[in-house]
């Protein structure tokens, strides 16, 4: 499995001319991803044996359960995204990966809610959590035990995982693999919580339980409400920001700016760059410098000097204007 | 290898609290008898009262003229005399029992509950003890219920029941589960 979706993964860099290192990266994260996956399918088997009637557990397993959809949603954007362009979509697929990292988000946010609200009904009705005696491996005993052992279990991987996913996320300007890597950190935080939830419960403190849900709940919320709003804000068409934070203007847009600025043969410029997933897509507004228009291999120049600001201007289009266009917002 | 700096978020503390809440409730379990009972039922019950209601259902309760019987009668008296415990009985209807359980005025309830009870919102049942068939031929295991969320005292009633479950399948003509 992991051989063939390097060799997707291979096929699929070119098609998209990631440059060579890039590509490399995209093959590390496909296999991390497949690594997630098969993961996630021991983690809710075992905490479906160990399940209880701890309020932090169930979260716990209902969160693993939502953490399939964003490495889902990048394998399969993963593999929609390089198409070639089509009549009906003559901007190519790349805004797939908008749409899985949206996708991500939403459940991110469903997660978190789920847990704030499902706990504080718990906390607000006082239900006092019944744990009993469970017999496995032969013996028997307090099942809280068991769940702990299941939980802890469920701790470990993910943080792993979740640091392993920066790297490459950051590299690839990956959104979704950056809204996992959210993902993986709630699942060890909601898994700890489960632990000291059920430790509570044995504890007699019946409280804790729900409160440490609550906690994880307002932490893995406030994650999936931050990638939420830069996904919407992404297909809404705004510049481009670094992959982490929605605020912070790309760096490619000042560098095109600059670049263009600094070419002979203009005189002023304009820049649009919006995100289309990995790739931004450019729209350079030029009035030339002299009165004589911008020749064919004027254009190709600019265009080419574009392009060499990041390997991410992927799409370029050029336009020479008597004077820049009114309407839209002055160059920063 | 890769090396990145983790994002640092306002609510990076969240983990560190949890962290230690873990390593000192860890701490606390190596030196307590878990389950503990919030309200500490078993303990008060134990050299004190404990309060049960009963339903009767032959042939797990029975009352005539003040005697009571019954397979679940005798093994409540028994489980209280473990933990010398004087047992009060109150007598109801199931529902009314199951509601004076969920507010804490009863400790345990029994009257032929099955594991298909619907009071599992309300009350705690304890595992099944032992399978019979029902009126309809299906196998039903039995079960007590005790208070929501008094583990200690739930865990002690399994495990007493759990060792006279053969006894008791022997006793009604049913299996031990």
């Amino acid at each position: 499995m992991t051989r063939r979706g390097e060799r997707v993964a291979a096929a699929l860099a070119d098609q998209i001319e990631l440059p060579p290192d890039k590509s490399r990266v995209l093959r590390r994260a496909v296999r991390l991803e497949w690594l997630s996956l098969a993961f996630l399918v021991t983690a809710v088997l075992a905490m479906y044996v160990a399940l209880g009637s701890s309020q932090a557990m169930k979260a716990a397993w209902i969160e693993d359960l939502l953490s399939f959809l964003p490495p889902i949603a990048f394998l399969i954007t993963n593999r929609i995204r390089a198409k070639e362009p089509t009549g009906d979509h003559p901007f190519g697929f790349h805004r797939s990966v908008s749409v899985g990292y949206l996708v991500s988000a939403s459940a991110l946010l469903t997660m978190g809610t789920y847990l704030v609200v499902e706990s504080a009904l718990g906390l607000v009705a006082a239900e006092h959590t019944p744990i009993g005696l469970v017999t496995a491996f032969g013996s028997t005993f307090w099942a809280g035990w068991l769940m702990i052992a299941a939980l802890a279990y469920t701790l470990v991987p993910p943080v792993l995982l979740g640091r392993a996913k920066l790297g490459p996320a950051r590299d690839l300007h990956d959104k979704v693999l950056y809204a996992d890597a959210a993902m993986n950190k709630a699942d060890w935080q909601t898994a700890a919580a489960g632990i000291v939830g059920v430790l509570g419960i044995g504890l007699g403190l019946w409280w804790l339980d729900g409160v440490a849900a609550i906690l994880i709940g307002a932490s893995v919320s406030h994650d999936g409400w931050t990638n939420l709003r830069t996904a919407l804000s992404d297909l809404m068409d705004s510049r481009a920001s670094v992959f982490d934070d929605r605020t912070t203007i790309h760096p490619a847009v000042a560098g095109v700016r600059d670049a263009v600025r600094a070419d002979p043969g203009v005189d002023a410029v304009q820049v649009r760059i919006r995100e289309e997933g990995h790739v931004f897509h450019a729209e350079v507004f030029v009035v030339p410098a002299t009165a004589a228009p911008l020749g064919d291999a004027d254009l190709e120049r600019i265009r080419d000097t574009v392009r060499a600001v990041d390997w991410k201007l992927h799409h370029v289009v050029v336009a020479p204007v008597r004077e820049l266009p009114v309407g839209n917002l002055p160059v920063p | 290898m890769v090396t990145v700096d983790m994002p640092t978020k306002p609510l990076s503390t969240v983990p560190r609290i949890v962290a230690v809440a873990v390593a000192v409730l860890l701490s606390l379990a190596g030196c307590n008898g878990i389950p503990v009972d919030p309200d500490g039922t078993l303990e008060r019950a134990s050299g004190g009262v404990l309060r049960v209601g009963m339903s009767p259902q032959e042939p797990w309760t029975a009352s005539e003229g003040g005697e009571r019987s019954g397979v679940e009668v005798g093994l409540i008296e028994e489980f209280a005399a473990g933990v010398d415990a004087e047992v009060e009985w109150h007598d109801g209807g199931e529902e009314s029992l199951i509601g004076d359980l969920h507010r804490g005025e009863l400790d345990v309830v029994v009257g032929g509950l099955t594991e298909k009870s619907p009071w599992v919102d309300q009350a705690a049942l304890t595992r099944p003890y032992v399978v019979v068939d029902g009126p309809a031929g299906s196998p039903e295991p039995h079960v007590m219920a005790t208070r929501m969320g008094e583990n200690a005292l739930l865990v002690a009633l399994e495990r007493f029941l759990a060792e006279r479950s053969t006894e008791i399948a022997q006793q009604v003509g049913g299996e031990a589960p």
